[in-house]
């Protein structure tokens, strides 16, 4: 009788039945990877903006308070980009012929927006609120990292509902006295978790299980 | 859906392959832009609710409102508890207007009927003709018709028009006029005047075809002033009613009679005759008889304090009788100069106009905002006439039936795009301002009629102001404050009209009383549509009819005596004849019609309404007389085969002894034995107890069915609030539909003699939620403050919660109604505009239900933590749109707080107790003061 199958196929069918044991473990795991990897989560991108605005140089050289350009940061859930107006106060008396501002002139004179990228999105359905979070002690750094280092603005944290929860759950590590909140180049102290834990207490910061709530974030 | 055909191997291979680079590219988040603004203006803050005062009118009455803009959207409108005709509360009407600001049918350009769009400086080249030869006649020719008009504005440019042509003439259109009230008013006391009920003071009120409570200009002013005199025990009164077709006033009675108008009238005149009118006594059968001498005892046991309320449907010798009664009993009614009709300058009506186009005496005609084509009554004729006007302009918010039969049309501004004023019915006046630029390129009323004076353009905001600059200010006030001050509150201070002393009211001669007849026609006002106006309004058109359930059209309403005597069905089509003209409807079979009586709402059936109203519903227009009454004697009405299916959101069941369970009543007289119910937590369960709060709140709602008059405003203000999209008739009739909130009638009586109440139910929060252990992916949950929660993003749509909620509360999106599979024209980019942006719009395939208006809750919460301060009051929309305050939300662990006293009401029950659900929603029982007769 004629052999039917070639010595090969023997190794063909292990790997076969390994694959059917293997494969499915490794898409969830490529899949998990791929879904809280930079790709999706844009982590550390940095975009493109149509004026190249460096928060190094206005924030980490010259100083300018988060608060002149992000008005409501402490009033609304918003804290706000601000209206070309507010560049120009500056830039109507300096650098008033740059090239790289052509398109801030341009906006003011012809009464359109700037169109900027977003750099740090939320999906539609979580209702993130910044007055809360500062009036809390959370630093604008504990987020969006050293901003006055970025020459374009990348979003330094993952931005997942893991990564939320890390916090809501245990908010003491990144709680910080109100004064400080707008503080770039704050650093926890030694006793942090003392700190953390008195700074919680004196904001009357909610306990982690109503934190951890859906209801706290989703609506 | 197409039918699925077979796919090649290389379509398929090909169809894959995108699928795969579809799914990977999806994994990468979309770009997404922010565009500030260039300059941002002062004090606003991007993604918070501003609230600005204005006034929106119905039938030209105002009602004044705070519309709350988000980044300059209106998304939401409340009512402004300064105004005097909205009292912080809304009614349908009010609520839905937003959705109407955005309506994409509006039309966006003024057009001409044979060349279409057109300009508005086309329109100025081909008017200046008939302009200047109607100026060169004095104004002969040139005529003026518009609704209601009560803005002083518009009344102050109308006259100004009169005066520079002084033989134009101007007339007036209102399809639900109250003709036979101001008739009647004229009989008793030879002069136009305006009567306004006290109810708060009135605790017997008697209502003769006369619907308080029903939909209407005034009906949050009257509702909320009966309700709050009724939740004391001592001063609750007892309300009668006799009417034909059931109403709110109706259902809501102590003591109702079914009878068609003519015994109304007859019983009017038996109460006259007990105070000493001396008119010859009409027959009045015995069960008639006998409820009249209830109503004269309590009548005369409660002097000052009793009222007799007549409707549009007893002639106005009859409401001139009434006003003779009441002054027999001091009833409490204040009697004002009518606000719309300022002395000197009353308008003709319709009639008048049609008579003098059908002389020739009118060449150049003006139609501002009134649709007569469609809303005249069908015996006048008025779209034959049009066509022998040499020059004739509509101008609308839409290009509608009028529209379509004049020269020209002309986009009018909605009311919350433009500068104006109007006067509530009790003659306050309130400056209507805007909230957006004209999103269709419409101009205001004012900057229209200044377009066909032929006068220079001018805005709207300067003539305006104009009207206010002489107004009487306080001692040493300057203009700019005082206006500002005006704009801010809402209204204008000492501007309600001062009551008239009056003489006593003459004694009518009544009309011979009518013969009987086989079938009477009852045309009332729609509690949706109003007269149609609002019919390309889909919250509207799904908002369901108060008592029969029925959306998406109308129906002929007959009592089950006397659809069994004339072998109709429920659902049967009927072809309705008078005089000639004839409508085929369907045929709906309702508790508390009167024998001999059938019901017809206006407003429907609309040839150019807009992609929503277009052809929906039977329009009864075309059965209305020359002389424009709703009441129509001698239909003749013949059964056809057909059928047309009702579409209900209440099936009509009948469960023996159930009703008394789940509707508990209270006579008044046991009231003082009552005791409060608990939410059955004495109960066994099966599901996990609750464990308390984390941090103190504990939300719950009570909900007084005794105050609830079934008026639906919750339900709008609830789809307003909370992006609840509209799921269109086809949907509906598979018993599928979007409202978090409905509100349930039930009915303990008789078909004929109707014991009925209303029972509004929204999600119950049960603190042991039955949809909770069902959920197998945790979308379901449960927050430290008693909310039970659907997590959006959770949700996979088994609907397990669905089945097992026991309450019936949670919907769900069998396609996109609000994401990608719109119904109709709602799918539109401008409508989107109006949705809330604190309020996730929900995917196809996800369950959802009332939030207890979570959003709000939270958005207070952040406030408070924001401002290191107690948390405040929180409203939900439908506490915050109820004209009778029967919805209470709050905290019931605060201290002090109202909804926890009202739990210990002895009026408290919870839904269904015995399945121990603990639910957070709670009612209290309906409070009734029945006579004796009709104790059960």
């Amino acid at each position: 009788m004629a052999q039917i199958f070639r010595p090969g196929a023997d190794t063909l069918a292990r790997v076969t039945l390994a694959g059917i044991a293997v494969v499915p473990v490794l898409a969830v795991g490529l899949a998990t990877t791929l879904w809280r990897s930079p790709y999706a989560t844009a982590q550390d991108v940095t975009r493109e903006q149509p004026v190249p605005f460096s928060h190094e140089h206005h924030v980490g050289g010259l100083g300018i308070d988060c608060r002149y350009c992000h008005t409501s940061v402490e009033k609304a859930a918003f804290a706000g980009i601000p209206p070309t107006e507010t560049c120009m106060s500056c830039h109507s008396q300096i650098w008033t012929n740059a090239p790289m501002l052509a398109p801030v002139r341009s906006s003011l004179a012809e009464g359109r927006p700037l169109v900027w990228r977003r750099v740090h999105a939320l999906p539609d359905y979580v209702y993130f609120n910044h007055s809360v979070h500062v009036a809390k002690g959370v630093g604008c750094s504990t987020c969006h990292g050293a901003i006055q280092t970025m020459k374009l603005v990348r979003q330094v944290a993952p931005l997942t509902m893991g990564w939320c929860l890390d916090c809501h759950r245990n908010p003491a590590p990144n709680l910080r006295p109100r004064e400080a909140v707008f503080d770039m180049t704050w650093t926890p102290p030694e006793d942090q978790a003392e700190q953390g834990a008195r700074l919680a207490a004196a904001y009357h910061v909610k306990s982690p299980a109503r934190l951890g709530e859906c209801s706290i974030c989703h609506r | 859906m197409p039918p699925l055909t077979g796919l090649h191997r290389r379509e398929a291979l090909r169809l894959l392959g995108a699928g795969i680079a579809l799914a990977a590219g999806g994994c990468s988040r979309p770009d997404e832009e922010i565009l500030p603004y260039v300059r941002q203006p002062e004090q606003l803050l991007p993604g918070v609710p501003a609230r600005y005062a204005t006034a929106l009118p119905l039938s030209g009455w105002a009602r004044g409102i705070h519309a709350i803009a988000v980044d300059g959207r209106p998304i939401k409108i409340e009512g402004n508890p300064l105004h005097p005709g909205s009292r912080g509360a809304t009614d349908v009407f009010l609520e839905a207007a937003i959705l109407d600001l955005y309506d994409p049918d509006r039309s966006r350009a003024p057009s001409e009927r044979v060349a279409g769009i057109a300009s508005w400086e086309a329109f100025g080249k081909a008017y200046a003709r008939p302009l200047s030869e109607a100026r060169a006649r004095g104004g002969a020719g040139f005529r003026l018709l518009t609704g209601r008009v009560t803005s002083p504005t518009l009344l102050r440019q109308i006259a100004a028009l009169r005066e520079a042509m002084p033989d134009a003439a101007w007339h007036v259109h209102e399809p639900l006029d109250e003709a036979n009230a101001r008739a009647g008013a004229a009989l008793a006391f030879g002069r136009r005047l305006r009567a306004l009920p006290l109810l708060d003071r009135a605790e017997v009120v008697v209502c003769l075809e006369a619907d308080p409570l029903g939909p209407g200009p005034d009906q949050i002013r009257l509702s909320s002033a009966l309700m709050e005199r009724r939740r004391d025990p001592a001063r609750f009164g007892r309300l009668y009613a006799a009417e034909g077709l059931p109403t709110l006033t109706g259902i809501k009675a102590d003591a109702r009679r079914a009878v068609p108008p003519p015994v109304t009238a007859a019983l009017l005149v038996h109460l006259a005759n007990g105070f000493g009118a001396g008119l010859p006594a009409p027959a009045l059968p015995e069960p008639e008889r006998r409820f009249a001498e209830q109503i004269l005892t309590d009548l005369r046991a409660h002097r000052e304090r009793a009222v007799v309320l007549v409707g549009e449907a007893l002639e106005p010798a009859f409401h001139a009788l009434a006003h003779w009664l009441n002054a027999r009993l001091a009833a409490p009614v204040a009697w004002i100069a009518p606000p719309d009709s300022p002395p000197g300058h009353e308008p003709g009506d319709i009639a008048d106009l049609a008579r003098d186009i059908a002389a020739g005496e009118v060449s150049c005609l003006a139609i501002l905002g009134t649709n007569p084509v469609q809303t005249a009554p069908a015996g006048l004729g008025f779209s034959e006439l049009l066509r022998r006007v040499g020059f004739s302009v509509q101008i609308g918010t839409h290009a509608d039936e009028t529209a379509g039969a004049t020269h020209w049309h002309l986009p009018l501004a909605h009311d919350l795009e433009s500068w104006s004023d109007l006067r509530a019915t009790d003659g306050t006046a309130s400056l209507v301002q805007p909230l957006v630029r004209p999103l269709y390129g419409g101009r205001s009323v004012h900057e229209i009629l200044n377009l066909l004076t032929g006068a220079e353009a001018r805005r709207g905001y300067d003539i305006v102001r104009e009207t206010w600059q002489d107004h009487p200010r306080p001692a040493g006030g300057d203009f700019e404050g005082w206006w500002r001050r005006c704009l801010h509150d809402g209204t204008i201070p000492g501007s309600a009209a001062a009551p008239v002393a009056l003489p006593e009211p003459a004694l009518p001669t009544l009309p011979p009383a009518p013969a009987p007849c086989d079938l009477t026609l009852t045309l009332t006002p729609d509690p949706a549509l109003w007269d149609g106006r609002c019919a390309n309004n889909a919250w509207l058109q799904e908002c369901p009819h108060p008592v029969t359930k029925q959306v998406w059209g109308n129906a002929l309403l007959l009592s089950h005596g006397e659809a069994a005597r004339r072998g109709v069905r429920d659902g049967q089509t009927v072809s309705l004849t008078v005089r000639g003209s004839s409508l085929i409807a369907p045929v709906a079979v309702v508790s508390g019609v009167a024998d001999g009586v059938a019901g017809l709402s206006l407003g429907h059936g609309r040839a150019r309404a807009g992609q929503i109203g277009n052809g929906i519903g039977v329009d009864g227009y075309r059965l209305m007389q020359a002389g424009a009454a709703r009441v129509i004697r001698d239909v003749s009405l013949t059964a056809l085969d057909g059928t047309r299916e009702i579409l209900r959101t209440q099936a009509y069941t009948q469960i023996e002894g159930e009703t008394d369970k789940l509707f508990p009543r209270i006579d008044l007289a046991a009231l003082a034995s009552a005791e409060p119910k608990g939410d059955g937590s004495d109960q066994p369960t099966l599901l996990e107890p609750w464990t308390g709060d984390a941090d103190g709140h504990a939300w719950g709602m009570v909900i007084d069915t005794m105050a609830c008059i079934g008026c639906n405003a919750c339900v709008i203000a609830c789809q307003s609030e909370n992006n609840v999209p509209v799921v269109g008739p086809e949907e509906i009739a598979r018993g599928r539909m979007m409202h978090w909130l409905r509100v349930d009638i039930y009915d303990a009586g008789k078909p004929e003699r109707i014991e009925a109440g209303f029972q509004p139910v929204p999600c119950m929060h049960c603190e042991h939620a039955p949809c909770e252990p069902v959920c197998p992916v945790a979308a379901s949950v449960h927050d430290g403050e008693g909310l039970n929660l659907q997590v959006y993003n959770r949700c996979v749509g088994t609907r397990f919660c669905e089945a097992n909620c026991p309450y019936k509360v949670r919907r769900f999106n069998f396609f996109g109604y609000a994401d990608g599979q719109e119904y109709a024209s709602l799918g539109a980019e401008p409508v989107r505009a109006q949705r809330n942006p604190n309020v996730t719009v929900r995917a196809r395939g996800v369950m959802e239900k009332c939030t207890y208006c979570v959003q709000r809750i939270a958005n207070e919460r952040q406030a408070a933590e924001r401002d290191g301060r107690p948390m405040g009051a929180v409203a939900t929309a439908c506490q915050s749109a109820c004209p009778t305050r029967a919805i209470r939300f709050g905290d019931l662990n605060a201290p002090g707080s109202p909804v926890a006293a009202q739990r210990a009401d002895p009026r408290h029950y919870a839904l269904m107790a015995e399945l121990n659900t603990r639910p957070r929603t709670t009612y209290l029982a309906e409070l009734r003061n029945p006579l004796r007769e009709d104790r059960t």
